[in-house]
């Protein structure tokens, strides 16, 4: 029993890290009244850019990493200027982002032979001496740089969003924007930087499953990640350290299913890969049920702001 | 009380003055139809305009381009169009009688699963004589798209969660469904791929030849049905007022509840039967990928369309023709199919910018010296 | 002596419609000025260029004899100018001190959070205000979030305070305070500018008016030396009077409402065991300042909002607060809301759309699978024509395009259609200028006179004192106090300040 839980668990954090980092980019860009629909897009534009950053530029997957999260962020533009600039519906265009960014995904994957090439990408470290304590430091300890990494996002975000005048100015634009900006400050400037720093995390998510968990791309490859990123940020009421709770949660769920085939239990196989989609559901029920509606998100929320609209 | 602390930094001295034009943007009231027409027939001929340019970094020169859509018009390919024409008008269908009642249903790609599951079951358990086996499989497969969309509509409805989300996962739980069934109880045993065993003849939708089939028909038949519902019967008129205005329509009695019930059910069972058109007349046989690739086509004829369904029957029509040219383009030309769905992101993204300039004036303020 | 704000010549339209056409304003350091009109005459349009806000087509902005061009609101806040608006601009999830940091900001955020306290504390105290710089802004009265724009601006350096309509959401009593603060303020040097429409403060508070109508300047006064007569007479151009009323001797019940308890969405309560009856042939005003439960009365007696407890008894239907939307209730009970574009009229439809919504349900315009269209545009045109509803080139275009006052002509053409036994009006002369206002009276007394229990809520006490037989004072979700024709407006403010 002991081992087959501490396999389980020194394989969630892994798991959780996409829908940690995914969640806390759609919590960033949501804060500041952009309803951001473009996770599982630009997570698969950040998985495609750190493969072939690591297949181009001598297989270091730090770089690689880091490239990702730039090439989400330029290519979150786009959909900034759909959104912010033109004042396009954000379901609209969030899901054509979805769309766009599977296409050219799959597209360049397909045309520059990036796709399913096999990369030795980011291994795990050991926290020596701690990693030797018997279960917990296999679990805690022995895990690759970015689920550390992660931890350490979600300290500097939650500071940067609640204790800094950026932060402050970004919330202010997602409740009311009207107030924003008579108090002279610019909404779009702001919902488009919210909007490029929050892609750079959903960058680094799709990053991690590419370069560090699976190790290639294939188009694809997030699976509706992204969705259940979506629905996490409700969950977690758009707060961070709740979105990691969720993260973890889903983390676990995940994590199970190839356990659980390993334990020798038999199980119809796909419907135990159904599981994570019914569990999000399941989530979003119990939401739905306990929360009264429109009282945790943010105030000014898919709505596109016009300083001179008259009423 | 002016020796309050003033603490703003840089003090209140008045800027010398300069002559500062700027733009300003304003919502229109009212931009008459014609105008309106213009301005997404520019959007749609910009974005067509980038597809070509990526067509072209992509390999494949605008006059190899036109060449290939001319020759779509031949008699092969022709037919081609028109058998892909009927999942088409059918998922922009169940696309836009949804969305025309803000109910974002993207769970198409689940629903047409669904219908084809539904249907494949019905040649299984062989349910009904070989006369009716059709008509029976068609009426199962709209039954199978609907429960599934009105599994997502209940989600929303009973516990309040976005049915976007809702109606996308559950497009993968219907694709595991689909797996668990296609290489367990009812795969092929002749083969080793994820496919059932052939359909029964007459359990396939007919060819009249000329491209004219089965599904075509059905196809075309569901949308006159839809266009007489939207425009013509009291239910299209409670779905503009529900639309425009649902606080209003609770207030003044409309039947919302009803009606939004009633389009989740049709919706689905459009999507349904898309997917049994591809399964009983192209495909033959239950397959898994039958619905690849159909929620976007159908979101993206839903808003070219502007969720019309007499107007989706000719924007289907034109996907059709999209999604044939780029089979083409995949088998002589190398370009993988990805591209299509590229494309189609791209013209709805120019189109849902024109909307920017449909809803609101620039205009470009100079701003005098004293 | 040159002028703290001079505005001259400014044009301002959207898209094609002009709101200010060559209007002007001075306003000097010292003196509260009041820019005084009726609704729609572009005294806030005018402000909120001076603040920033609009950008103006023609015209000049000067202060303290400079001419200026404004870009933005930071640019006018720069130049001392501080406007408190009518639609107060706060984060409401915010607490005071977050939303005052935000409009005035520091390099760092807690160092600046301190500041921005103590200096709160010190301007408040300076004013007479009681204010904790970490509550949050949404639990605090209307009146006390109004305090904190004015702290907000002053903080900011504004030495130009334009305050407009800021005693719409205040008590009697609480406006005499505000308005008492502001002739302080002016002494010390500042310039206040009042955007009012009402006579009588003008009269008390102001050093000087400015009177617009139609989007122009039409005068400058001094008030002290003008009649209200003459003052009436340049802001409206003619004034209407509405017939006497007959005394009202039905005695049925028409509408009962019994301990009537809602709750919002945050858990508060919106209204607590509110009780009240209105006979028929009898108009019955609600009092009160707007945020005691006025809304969320009018959204349970509209079927908007289901009360958590008590009943809506009306004749012929029973109790009504649980029960569906039925045809006989929409017909039954006519509904005037505040919100027209969210309740009564849907904009983006036409007018014959709008119209026929009431009628469709009962077969009237075709059977379920065929809209009867000819006989919709028929009814349609009559009831425009009966109505007096201005503008409508064609029964086909979006109601949208309507005025007002020719928007509420329609609400209350299509209403009123199906002979109503209750009519409930929130706020429904809100945004009308005067003419159009004096049409709606005219048609609730018609109402009257025809036999119906009509629900006047309205947070204008004059029009409730004008047009109602009897009159219930509404403060926080209850009904604390009745009163009948000729009504003591002292009593009245009495009992809306003594359960505050």
């Amino acid at each position: 029993m002991i081992p087959f839980l501490t396999n389980w668990f020194a394989d969630v954090p892994g798991t959780a890290v996409p829908y940690a980092l995914g969640a806390l980019g759609l919590i960033i860009c949501e804060r500041s009244g952009v309803l951001n629909l473009t996770a599982e897009g630009l997570m698969l534009v950040g998985a495609l850019a750190g493969v072939a950053s690591y297949l181009e530029f001598g297989g270091h997957s730090g770089l690689s990493l880091v490239i990702a999260m730039i090439s989400a962020s330029a290519v979150s533009l786009l959909f900034a200027g759909l959104v912010v600039v033109l004042r396009v519906n954000q379901v609209i265009a969030g899901l054509s982002m979805v769309f766009f960014c599977q296409g050219l995904t799959g597209l360049l994957g397909i045309i520059t032979g990036w796709q399913n090439k096999r990369i030795t990408g980011l291994l795990p470290m050991t926290v020596w001496p701690l990693s030797e304590i018997p279960v917990v430091g296999k679990i805690f300890f022995m895990q690759d740089a970015v689920v550390y990494l992660t931890v350490v996002i979600y300290i500097v975000v939650n500071w940067w969003l609640f204790s800094t005048m950026m932060g402050l100015r970004i919330r202010a634009v997602g409740e009311n924007p009207a107030a924003a900006d008579a108090a002279g400050i610019s909404v779009s400037l702001y919902r488009v930087l919210a909007i490029v720093i929050g892609s750079s995390l959903l960058g680094l998510a799709g990053a991690y499953i590419s370069v560090v968990s699976v190790k290639l791309w294939v188009s694809g490859m997030t699976s509706g990640r992204g969705w259940i990123a979506v629905a996490l940020v409700v969950f977690a009421r758009w707060a961070p350290w709740p979105a990691l709770g969720g993260a973890l949660l889903f983390g676990c769920i995940e994590a199970l299913i190839p356990h659980i085939a390993a334990a020798g239990i038999r199980v119809p196989q796909y419907l135990v890969m159904m599981t994570p989609y019914l569990a999000t559901i399941a989530v979003m029920i119990w939401v739905g049920a306990t929360q009264s509606v429109g009282t945790s998100e943010p105030g000014a929320l898919g709505q596109p702001h016009v300083r001179e609209e008259r009423r | 009380m002016h020796d309050v602390a003033i603490l703003k930094s840089g003090a209140s001295s008045p800027k010398p003055h300069r002559a500062r034009s700027r733009f300003v943007l304003d919502m229109r009231q009212s931009l008459p139809t014609w105008k309106q027409a213009l301005f997404l027939g520019g959007s749609l001929a910009i974005g067509l305009a980038i597809s070509v340019a990526i067509l072209a970094i992509a390999g494949i020169s605008p006059i190899q381009l036109a060449f290939e859509l001319a020759g779509v018009f031949n008699a092969t390919s022709l037919r081609g169009v028109l058998f892909q024409a009927a999942p088409m008008m059918l998922v922009g269908l169940a696309a836009s009688l949804a969305f025309r009642l803000g109910f974002w249903n993207l769970g198409l790609e689940g629903q047409m699963l669904l219908g084809g599951i539904f249907a494949e079951g019905v040649s299984i358990y062989e349910i009904g004589p070989p006369q009716t086996r059709l008509v029976v499989m068609g009426i199962a497969a709209a039954i199978g798209g609907s429960l599934w969309c009105l599994l997502g509509g209940l989600l929303k409805m009973r516990f309040r969660v976005n049915e976007i989300i809702a109606t996308l996962l559950l497009n993968y739980v219907a694709k595991y469904f689909l797996f668990h069934l296609l290489y367990g109880a009812w795969q092929d045993p002749k083969t080793a791929y994820p496919q059932s065993a052939p359909l029964r003849p007459f359990e396939r939708l007919f060819d009249l030849g000329f491209g004219v089939n089965g599904g075509l028909l059905t196809a075309i038949a569901a949308v006159a049905l839809a266009g007489w519902m939207v425009h013509l019967s009291r239910v299209g008129f409670y779905m503009r007022i529900i639309s425009a205005n649902p606080s209003m329509a609770k207030v003044l009695g409309v039947p919302i509840r009803a009606i939004t019930i009633w389009i989740v059910l049709i919706s689905g069972a459009c999507a349904g039967l898309a997917g049994f058109v591809n399964v009983a007349s192209q495909e033959g046989r239950l397959t898994d990928s039958y619905a690849d690739g159909y929620l976007f086509s159908g979101a993206l004829i839903a808003f070219l369309s502007r969720n019309d369904p007499l107007v989706v029957a000719i924007v289907g029509f034109l996907v059709a023709v999209l999604f044939i040219t780029g089979q083409t383009l995949q088998v002589f030309y190398q370009i993988p199919f990805t591209m299509v769905q590229l494309i189609e992101a791209i013209i709805v993204m120019s189109v849902a910018s024109s909307e920017f300039f449909i809803r609101h004036r620039i205009r470009w303020l100079r701003q005098e010296s004293a | 002596m040159i002028p703290a704000l001079a505005l001259k010549g400014i044009r301002k339209s959207f898209d094609g419609v002009v709101v200010l056409d060559d209007a002007e304003f001075s306003g000097y350091a010292g003196e509260v000025h009041a820019l005084l009109g009726e609704n729609g005459a572009g005294k806030s349009s005018l402000m909120n260029v001076a603040a920033g806000l609009y950008a103006p087509e023609a015209g000049s902005i000067a202060v303290n004899g400079e001419t200026v061009s404004l870009s933005g609101p930071s640019e006018a806040q720069a130049l001392g100018i501080g406007m408190v608006h009518q639609h107060f601009k706060l984060v409401m999830r915010f607490t005071v001190a977050e939303n005052i940091l935000m409009a005035n900001p520091q390099s760092h955020y807690r160092s600046g959070i301190n500041q921005i306290r103590a200096a709160i504390e010190k301007q408040s105290a300076e004013l007479g205000f009681a204010i904790d710089p970490d509550h949050t802004v949404r639990t605090l009265t209307l009146a006390q979030q109004q305090q904190v724009e004015i702290v907000k601006v002053l903080i900011g350096g504004a030495k130009i305070l334009i305050l407009d309509e800021p005693t719409a959401v205040l008590t009697d009593a609480e406006a005499e305070s505000l308005l008492t603060m502001t002739r302080r303020l002016a002494q010390s040097g500042t310039a206040v500018v009042l955007i009012t429409h009402k006579l009588h403060e003008v009269k008390r508070y102001a050093d000087a008016v400015t009177i617009m109508r139609r989007g122009k300047t039409v005068a400058t006064l001094d008030p002290s030396t003008a009649t209200a007569a003459e003052l009436t007479q340049l802001t409206v151009g003619e004034t209407e009077t509405l017939p006497a009323q007959t005394q009202n001797t039905d005695t049925r019940l028409r509408l009962n409402v019994g301990a009537l308890t809602c709750t919002r969405a945050d858990g508060s309560t919106a209204l607590n065991k509110a009780t009240f009856f209105v006979r028929a042939g009898e108009i019955y005003g609600i009092a009160g300042v707007s945020g005691n439960g006025q809304a969320e009365l009018a959204e349970a007696l509209m079927g908007a909002r289901e009360p958590t407890q008590g009943e809506i008894w009306v004749e012929d239907l029973g109790d009504i607060a649980h029960a569906p939307m039925t045809g006989a209730r929409t017909a039954a009970v006519a509904v005037i809301p505040a919100d027209r574009y969210t309740y009564a009229l849907a904009g983006s439809l036409s007018i014959a759309d709008n119209f026929a919504v009431a009628d469709i349900g009962s077969g009237r315009y075709g059977s379920l699978g065929l809209v009867d269209r000819n006989t919709m545009q028929r009814d349609t045109a009559k009831a425009i024509a009966d109505y007096d509803v201005q503008g409508v080139r064609s029964t086909r275009q979006r109601a949208a395009l309507l005025s007002g006052g020719n928007a509420q002509k329609l609400v209350i053409a299509r209403e009123f259609s199906r002979s109503p036994s209750v009519v409930v009006a929130h706020s429904p002369s809100r945004g009308l200028d005067a003419r159009a206002c004096s049409a709606v009276h005219q048609r609730l007394l018609s109402a009257r006179e025809r036999g119906a229990a009509v629900v006047l809520i309205s947070e204008d006490l004059d029009e409730v004192l004008t047009l109602s037989d009897r009159i219930g004072v509404m403060t926080r979700g209850q009904i604390v106090g009745e009163f009948s024709r000729p009504a003591d407006r002292q009593a009245i403010g009495r009992a809306m300040v003594d359960h505050a």
